[in-house]
């Protein structure tokens, strides 16, 4: 059953040409974008750069993508009808979000590939693959406020509109989380955000040897985060909007 | 009131005993019970809000009742959900499919969460089977409303199920789909489905329906076959007092839902 449903999922997302863009077009943008900045150095260097367009593809990915195919599919009573059939209710979301993990994954290789080239920012394998678990790990927390957001909101326009809303606020304050840019208070909020958080652990990972407190306690806000959104997400979840 | 068949009493395809459902504080079934013989098709008629949906939607598993039991065959639909949900195919009233597979990977989605493996060559066959072969490669919301409920009859069956529940069919569709599901409903029945359906069509009740129980207010009021229940009724002041000449089906369920709009 779950097969037949990653395969389903997994043709679905290929397919969706606005979610393929999201997952690779924006990171790179960014990436690009903070490469040639004049002020990159004051957001925190090369593997920051490559930290934030990791963080924004997931983020896209989660709170764009994720949610507005579960709201539409809600609406349109697809899950509905995949509830009548013996498939377990619980394969029918992980097959959705195993899908996600898996955009997220091959979107990273890409940022990190792109990363190597236009910042020459290359790691060693053992940090490659610590990133990707890092990327594996942080997309626990933009699918748990995903998952929150679908979990709260039934109409699939009101959940695009607070979904564009709150990814502002969710990944845009994480820019400068390495950042005195705006002050110290300002720093301190945007490293304790979402968005923050997950960019100081991925760039922890993918500097192993300089792992430090600050991502601990980073990882340790990511599980927080986490927690709490899924929690609330499956909590209020409903399957029909009916 | 309970639907029980007359003849039955072994080979039930479906047994339902005192089902309640509520929403809140709004009580949308109350205390429904029916048996649905093996090979029959049992019509379930009733106004808007009558609790047709809300009847079927518990024994598909959507909604969880209050209280009382259902049994597929000799399944315990509350006690064992997903071998029950194998053992029904389901047509619901408006369904979907995931937008961007097309209706050959739709088909071969659900037969794989039904357990069948179908080739490709065989996927092809069944939907020339439902006069689908030139839209294998379109998607659902590309097809017309009687080719749509032809793809969802197609799924509700994919897997043989011995009871087949579709809720309100052919809403929607022109006479000749109307007709044509018709056909198709009958030849599951042929092959010995059992088939529970609810409908808002009187015409779709008598001329599909073994037996045909009136709901309102989420009570049933009268079970019989479509004639039997003219006979039963033909002399209540209620129906008398709606019918125009002699009593028809219509008249009966007129009589007994009343005739106020309903939302």
């Amino acid at each position: 059953m779950l097969r037949a449903l990653l395969e389903a999922d997994l043709t679905v997302q290929l397919r969706n040409g606005r979610a393929l863009a999201l997952t690779f077009l924006l990171p790179l943008v960014l990436l690009y974008g903070l490469s040639a900045g004049k002020r990159r150095a004051q957001l925190g260097g090369p593997i920051v750069d490559v930290a934030l367009a990791l963080t924004l593809g997931i983020a896209s990915i989660a709170i764009l993508g994720y949610t507005a195919s579960v709201a539409r599919d809600r609406e349109l009573g697809v899950f509905q009808r995949l509830r009548v059939t013996p498939a377990p209710t619980w394969t029918i979301m992980i097959s959705r979000l195993a899908v996600q993990i898996v955009s997220m994954l091959v979107m990273s290789v890409v940022v990190l590939v792109a990363a190597a080239v236009v910042e020459n920012v290359t790691l060693d394998p053992a940090a490659y693959l610590l990133t990707l678990l890092a990327v594996i790990f942080s997309s626990a927390v933009f699918l748990g406020v995903g998952q929150a957001l679908v979990g709260l909101i039934k109409s699939p326009d009101a959940v695009n509109a607070v979904g564009r809303l709150s990814y502002l606020p969710l990944f845009a304050l994480g820019l400068f989380a390495h950042s005195t840019i705006f002050g110290t208070t300002f720093e301190t909020i945007a490293r304790w955000s979402p968005g923050g958080s997950v960019a100081t652990l991925l760039a922890g990972a993918m500097q192993p040897a300089a792992w430090s407190a600050d991502t601990w306690w980073a990882l340790l806000a990511s599980v927080l985060y986490a927690v709490v959104f899924a929690g609330i997400g499956i909590r209020w979840f409903q399957w029909s909007t009916r | 009131m309970t639907g029980s068949g007359q003849s039955a009493e072994h080979g039930l395809a479906l047994q339902v005993d005192g089902l309640r459902v509520s929403y809140g504080r709004k009580r949308a079934v109350d205390g429904v019970s029916l048996d649905i013989n093996k090979s029959e098709i049992f019509g379930l008629l009733g106004p808007n809000g009558a609790g047709k949906t809300s009847t079927l939607s518990a024994i598909e598993g959507l909604v969880k009742p209050d209280s009382g039991s259902i049994r597929i065959g000799d399944v315990d639909a509350r006690a064992n959900p997903a071998t029950a949900k194998a053992r029904m195919g389901v047509q619901l009233q408006s369904t979907s499919f995931q937008s961007n597979l097309t209706i050959r990977e739709i088909v071969r989605l659900y037969a794989g969460l039904y357990g069948v493996p179908l080739t490709r060559a065989r996927i092809d066959d069944l939907l020339a089977d439902v006069h689908l072969a030139e839209e294998a490669s379109k998607r659902f919301s590309q097809l017309s409303g009687g080719q749509q409920k032809r793809v969802s009859l197609l799924i509700a069956t994919i897997h043989s199920p011995p009871l087949v529940l579709l809720d309100e069919p052919t809403a929607g569709l022109d006479p000749q789909a109307r007709r044509q599901l018709w056909d198709r409903i009958d030849r599951l029945r042929d092959i010995g489905r059992s088939i529970l359906l609810t409908t808002h069509s009187m015409e779709e009740a008598q001329a599909v329906c073994h037996r045909v129980a009136i709901i309102d207010r989420g009570k049933l009021l009268t079970v019989d076959t479509p004639a039997g229940l003219i006979e039963k009724h033909k002399d209540d002041p209620r129906v008398r007092k709606v019918a125009h000449g002699q009593v028809t089906l219509e008249d009966v369920f007129i009589g007994l839902t009343g005739s106020d709009l309903r939302d």
